[in-house]
């Protein structure tokens, strides 16, 4: 099933974040993801908790100076590779 | 500056109750008495985590077979690394499970030999597939992220689809089908191993169009046969780059089988610190970076990208280490493999599958 504004996007079994200065870094078997500011920003609103409803909306307030539209496209394409990759279950 | 080894491999063990045609391990396997003990064990990983290591493979060998894994499990993971067991799951009781999962493991990665059990244990020879079945229900039942992994090969691509649909019906996170890699036993038994390109070339397209159907679901991931590839692999991330290997005694490695290469001399754990020989040792700098490259690698433009392929294989084939992998079309002696690929094209074993035990011809050896 595609992402939905419903769908409560989370880290796979499996997927461990951890801190590394400023940025995060994502251990997943046989790969390690290293993340900025904005990728994550996304992800660690992967809570299973939070709607992407509403983990969008919040991406938005953070980065009120960027166009809405293209928050919510480059986030939704984000998640979507990372489930391909079995990251992030939604 | 040089990076710290993303991954450490760490072979607990050569004894393993199965005795795998395709076994990466090399030919003379180190004994139990010269094993690295609990407490060395827990010191490497502390000092791999120290230096920068994220994942921990545990593997043999059969890990399992190690009575202490999980008090080690249990080390690695306060050390702060991401604990990865590669198993046969012979061996593997609920009881051991749930201590290894109550110890922090966080990836399992179980092996199946066919989708056939007849087969299965003929392959790996030993009875083992109906336990592995057992064991993956098990895994299943807890929260631990969990690859099947199916070694493919001339004798059971066959039943790839078969293969594939058993692995689903399994529920992992994650499918591994990889196609053989000539190291160790698999070299010694490659008539009987090595696909025929239209073989290769059909188990691609199954792979794919699984890729496709199970996404979302099922991550596949695919070890592709380098004997038909255009260029090498990025053998390891490139030789002392991103990875490195302790075998049972503790000798650390750039990779599983670097101890066919002659002339390097491998530092061991107990005399030095893992930290000075992934960094200052003579045989982690031996093929290090773009400088011992020969031609045509040293300007080629994918020289950053394969490394020049594989020391352990340009050895093997051409007799010296430090020459071009052969697997790649550039290299100047390229024609041995084409020669290997149609020599098996012509003379390799015929196929063996689904015949009963008594008809079955001898066509490979056993690791012991």
């Amino acid at each position: 099933m595609p992402l939905q504004s419903s769908s409560r996007p989370r880290l796979t079994i499996g997927c461990r974040a951890k801190s590394e200065g400023e940025n995060w870094i994502v251990i997943f078997p046989e790969g390690v993801l290293r993340l900025q500011k904005t990728a994550r920003a996304v992800l660690e609103r992967c809570d299973g908790e939070r709607t992407f409803e509403e983990i969008i909306k919040e991406l938005q307030a953070l980065y009120s100076a960027s166009d809405p539209v293209k928050i919510r496209k480059d986030a939704e394409m984000f998640l979507e590779r990372l489930r391909e990759r079995r990251v992030v279950d939604f | 500056m040089l990076d710290a080894p993303l991954a450490v491999i760490a072979e607990l063990t050569h004894r393993c109750p199965l005795h795998c045609v395709y076994c990466s391990n090399p030919l003379e396997l180190v004994t139990r008495k010269s094993e690295l003990s609990t407490a060395e064990w827990e010191n490497v990983f502390a000092q791999a985590a120290e230096l920068g290591a994220l994942h921990v493979h545990l593997t043999g060998g059969e890990p399992v077979a190690r009575e202490d894994l999980a008090q080690l499990i249990r080390h690695a993971h306060a050390c702060g690394l991401y604990t990865n067991l590669i198993t046969s799951g012979v061996g593997l009781s609920e009881p051991r499970w749930n201590e290894f999962v109550a110890a922090g493991l966080d990836h399992v990665q179980l092996s199946f030999q066919d989708s056939r059990e007849a087969d299965a244990n003929w392959i790996a020879g030993a009875r083992s597939h109906v336990l592995k079945l057992e064991v993956a229900q098990i895994i299943r039942s807890s929260k631990v992220a969990f690859t099947v992994n199916v070694v493919v090969h001339r004798q059971n691509i066959q039943h790839l689809e078969e293969i594939i649909a058993l692995a689903e019906g399994l529920q992992p996170e994650r499918l591994e089908i990889a196609h053989v890699q000539y190291y160790g036993w698999a070299r010694k038994n490659i008539g009987a191993l090595l696909p025929s390109l239209r073989q290769v070339l059909e188990s691609l397209e199954i792979i794919r169009a699984a890729q496709k159907r199970l996404s979302g679901k099922i991550r596949v991931d695919t070890v592709l046969p380098d004997y038909y590839a255009r260029f090498p692999k990025a053998c390891m991330g490139g030789w002392g780059r991103r990875q490195l290997l302790i075998d049972p005694c503790g000798r650390v490695l750039p990779c599983h089988s670097a101890t066919v290469i002659p002339g390097l001399q491998f530092e061991n754990v107990r005399d030095g610190s893992l930290e000075w020989i992934w960094r200052q040792s003579a045989s982690f700098q031996k093929f290090r970076g773009y400088d011992w490259m020969p031609e045509p690698c040293r300007g080629c433009d994918r020289r950053s990208d394969d490394f020049g392929g594989c020391r352990c294989q340009a050895f093997m084939i051409t007799g010296d280490a430090a020459s071009t992998d052969p697997v790649c079309s550039l290299a100047p002696t390229h024609r041995l493999i084409e020669q290997q690929v149609f020599v098996n094209s012509l003379a390799g074993t015929s196929n063996q599958l689904e015949k009963s035990d008594f008809e079955r011809q001898q066509i490979w050896a056993y690791r012991s």
